[in-house]
């Protein structure tokens, strides 16, 4: 019965191709959605890129304004600004990446470990929650509750007796610097967990069986079941995310900045909000942009490979 | 559980059904002006686009959807076969706004900012038009008679073309619209009966209210600059350099680096070391009477001393500070408050430009679209026009004071035809930029905040008075004027702002013995970020003769 349906689906030359997509044309009608957004929102965006090679005015347009070829990439690579930026950028991204990926395989592998349903989907709501609020809420509570003088926090730590000077969480660099990074795993650690769980569920169970019959431990289990069980998802993500490692949210250091922590909160967004945006100027604004998609490109295809090398599946 | 929510749902019909039963109906008058009489209605309908400021206040309707956006189509949009579309630009971030209507081939047929440099901008960029003044004067006859009237006629180019028309600004070397307010029963506490004249009587009687504990928080507010605006004009020498002048003195770029900001930044610095200001103070940023502003919170909360804002019919947080403080008593602060021999030798402020609103037109708009932008224009500056969109509907919105027979707004009214934020100002600003009635006393009248326990019109005209005896002696003077762009300060000014923003919060709270060392240092930064660029450009235009002036007698030999 299998085999028949498996030969009905096998898409064949001339009648059978038409017959196929007659049989399964809402599939791709499916399908088109996505791909049309992708066309639509990303590549019919490409023609634009020109502006990073032109002294784009809007006013005048695409026709009317100066073409200067690398010239505004040589403007932005010699301004020290831009490396200030530059830094910050990828010393924060690469620790969010390092701290911040293990945390969603940590929790989706401890709340597999719960047996009591109704316990594990309450904590997994409350996980997801903070996914859902936007950078302004978050960084304005937090702001609120950290403030060194009247924040709730050092409040409570100064009549508790444990500091006597409160601590400068948002508003002294170093502070702000753990405290960003912490509130941004913390925000994304809850809903990182789903593709783990899903990726957890689709582990055989006979194996647990047979680990079991073997004599592992709950933690043997774990470490030989269902880190091997989840690597190829692990690997997948971690791809996708080394290509962000030259991203900026710009919403979140807007939100949290303050004018004490500025060398540390100054990355590219910011760089491109000032520099660019807010002058008009969207020729340098594009242009840092094509510079970061392009260094985030070969990321991922230098990470696709060595994941390749080292026997992954890789992304591409 | 299924019935209660159908019977809820229902109740709630019911009620929205007596709520718009009950609704007023209200219709407000017709402008009945006289227009030049070759106007004709045009043939095939002309929609027109014209900003407007979103300040995103609570309570008052959308500023391009509301009672008056219909009453003005329906007045004037209507009878001359022309659709006036308003677009929203937020208060706080108009450059981008723009930037984005323009790059998406969305220019507003009408373009107008308070800035020069600004307007700059978008002239050297393409975004406007060059146009005619007969063309406009022949159109708009009683906008372009104004012009004149007002000496205006000398700010209508830049780059040696005609960009611009200027609406007006009336009484623009005062600066009375905006009035800053004290604590009146702290004072008579602390042994005073009247508010502070000097520096040194400011200083003691701070610290008098300090000691006696009358709040729990630092007495004064203060906050991160959101603007690039330095209130540095009372630091300045009394005769001005004209050179530093036309270098540093503009609301485009914070000009740190200049003396008398250094003047200014070490007495916050030593304010800030006496206990005067909340060690707190560099979290919240103080965009001048916003409603998010945390020393405005602290001023309602009746936690600090002092706290100004622009006057209107209904000013929302006076309001709030009276319902919380019932037996509190206001004060005008005097402008003499900070003088003090060697860093404030007279009082001195900015006063405004002669004009308000800067008027441009866009360079996608066709010539009917000029003509029909041209004509709102002069409807909008037509006295009955005015009278209608500053006042409203009487009974209403307004009354009239059966004394003066001058109307008077009804400052809490919220129903459908309320006033948008200060009488419309948004909207009217197209023609001038305060709402005029008669002298200044009806004038301030006109604007003095309604609805309080104390009627703060006799203070305002005398903080008007002492304002005009400051201008009268030479010390209220603008910024200058360029008859040019400057490039380098739409690259820059962003980012000096923000490096201003942290040098400010350093420099005011750092050990007074290092703040000498420490402003040489940033300061230095700060031209090495760019505004080295921006004064030598700026040198350069006016050594070529293309700036404004400073006002006779007042540039030092």
């Amino acid at each position: 019965m299998t085999k028949s349906r498996q030969v009905v689906n096998q898409p064949r030359r001339g009648n059978g191709t038409l017959n196929y997509l007659r049989n399964h044309w809402q599939l791709y009608m499916l399908l088109m959605i996505p791909v049309a957004f992708v066309i639509i929102f990303k590549y019919a965006a490409y023609p634009g890129l020109r502006m990073a090679f032109m002294d784009y005015k809007p006013a005048k347009g695409y026709a009317g304004s100066k073409w200067l070829g690398f010239g505004m990439f040589e403007k932005v690579f010699k301004d020290k600004d831009f490396f200030t930026a530059l830094k910050n950028s990828l010393v924060f991204n690469f620790l969010d990446l390092g701290l911040g990926f293990p945390v969603p395989v940590i929790l989706a592998i401890m709340l597999d470990q719960l047996r009591f349903r109704r316990f594990k989907r309450i904590n997994q709501t409350i996980l997801y929650l903070p996914h859902f609020l936007s950078w302004v809420i978050i960084a304005s509570v937090a702001l609120n509750l950290f403030k060194p003088q009247s924040g709730l926090v050092n409040i409570l730590l100064r009549d508790a007796g444990l500091v006597e000077e409160g601590i400068p969480f948002l508003t002294e660099k170093w502070h702000w610097f753990w405290t960003y990074l912490l509130i941004g795993i913390w925000q994304n650690m809850g809903w990182g967990t789903i593709i783990y769980l899903a990726a957890i569920t689709g582990i055989d169970t006979s194996l647990y069986e047979a680990a079991t019959i073997d004599g592992a431990g709950r933690m043997g289990r774990i470490w030989h079941v269902t880190l091997p069980g989840i690597r190829p998802t692990m690997v997948t993500m971690l791809i996708m995310n080394l290509g962000r490692v030259m991203g900026s949210n710009f919403e979140r250091l807007s939100a949290f900045a303050n004018v004490n922590v500025r060398d540390f909160q100054y990355q590219l967004a910011i760089y491109v909000y000032e520099k660019g945006l807010a002058g008009s100027n969207f020729s340098k604004a594009t242009a840092v942009g094509l510079f970061q998609s392009l260094v985030g490109l070969i990321l991922v295809v230098a990470a696709d490979w060595v994941a390749k090398r080292l026997g992954e599946d890789g992304l591409l | 559980m299924k019935r209660i929510v159908s019977l809820l749902l229902v109740l709630a019909m019911m009620l929205g059904m007596v709520c718009f039963a009950n609704a007023e109906e209200i219709a407000a008058p017709h402008a009945d002006c006289t227009l030049p009489a070759d106007w004709a209605p045009f043939a095939e309908n002309v929609t027109i686009t014209v900003p407007v400021y979103d300040r995103s206040k609570a309570g008052y309707p959308a500023v391009d959807d509301n009672y008056w956006t219909k009453w003005i189509q329906s007045e004037f949009g209507d009878k001359w076969n022309i659709t006036v579309q308003y677009v929203p630009i937020p208060r706080g971030d108009v450059m981008t706004k723009y930037s984005m209507l323009i790059a998406a081939d969305e220019t507003p047929t009408i373009l107008m900012e308070y800035d020069y440099p600004k307007v700059a901008q978008w002239a050297a960029d393409g975004a406007m038009t060059t146009i005619d003044l007969d063309a406009f004067k022949a159109v708009a006859p009683t906008y372009y008679q104004a012009m004149v009237d007002n000496n205006q006629l000398g700010y209508t180019d830049i780059n040696g073309e005609t960009y611009f028309v200027l609406s007006e600004r009336a009484y623009y070397n005062t600066t009375y619209t905006f009035v800053t307010y004290c604590r009146m029963d702290w004072l008579r506490k602390v042994g005073y009966d009247h508010v502070p004249t000097s520096y040194a009587e400011y200083t003691d009687a701070i610290n008098k209210i300090i000691e006696a504990g009358l709040t729990d928080t630092a007495p004064l507010g203060l906050g991160i600059p959101t603007a690039a605006y330095i209130a540095n004009f009372g630091y300045r020498d009394v005769k001005v350099n004209e050179a530093e002048w036309a270098i540093h003195s503009s609301l485009g770029t914070p000009c740190f680096s200049w003396e008398p900001t250094k003047k200014m930044l070490k007495r916050l610095n030593a304010e800030y070391n006496q206990g005067w200001y909340s060690k707190e103070f560099d979290l919240s940023m103080n965009s001048s009477g916003a409603s998010t502003d945390q020393q405005q919170t602290d001023f309602v909360n009746g936690k600090i001393f002092s706290y100004g804002g622009y006057m209107g019919s209904n000013v929302a947080w006076m309001n709030a500070f009276y319902e919380n403080n019932p037996d509190a008593e206001l004060a005008i602060v005097s402008s003499y408050q900070g003088v003090e021999e060697g860093v404030m030798d007279a009082p001195q402020f900015r006063s405004d430009n002669p004009f308000g609103m800067i008027v441009g037109f866009s360079s996608l708009a066709t010539e009917d679209q000029l003509k029909a932008a041209w004509m709102l224009m002069e409807w909008m500056i037509q006295p009955e026009t005015l009278y209608v969109l500053e006042n409203g509907i009487e009974g209403v919105t307004y009354t009239i004071d059966e004394a003066t027979g001058l109307p008077v707004v009804i400052g809490d009214y919220m129903g459908e035809g309320m006033l948008n934020h200060n009488m419309n100002i948004d909207m009217t600003c197209l023609v001038h930029a305060v709402k005029k009635t008669g002298t200044i006393e009806q004038t301030i009248a006109g604007i003095a905040p309604q609805g309080l326990p104390v009627d703060f019109t006799d203070a305002m005209i005398a903080n008007y008075y002492e304002l005009k005896e400051i201008a009268d002696a030479g010390n209220a003077y603008s910024d200058p004027i360029f008859a040019c762009s400057i490039d380098s300060e739409s690259e820059y000014s962003a980012t000096l702002l923000s490096l201003y923003q942290v040098d400010y919060a350093k420099l005011i709270k750092c050990d007074p013995a290092e703040f000498d060392a420490l402003y040489d240092e940033l300061s230095q930064e700060f031209l090495d970020a760019g505004y080295q660029e921006i004064i030598d450009e700026r040198l350069a235009a006016y050594e070529a003769g293309k700036t404004t002036k400073l006002p006779a007698g007042k540039a030092a030999e």
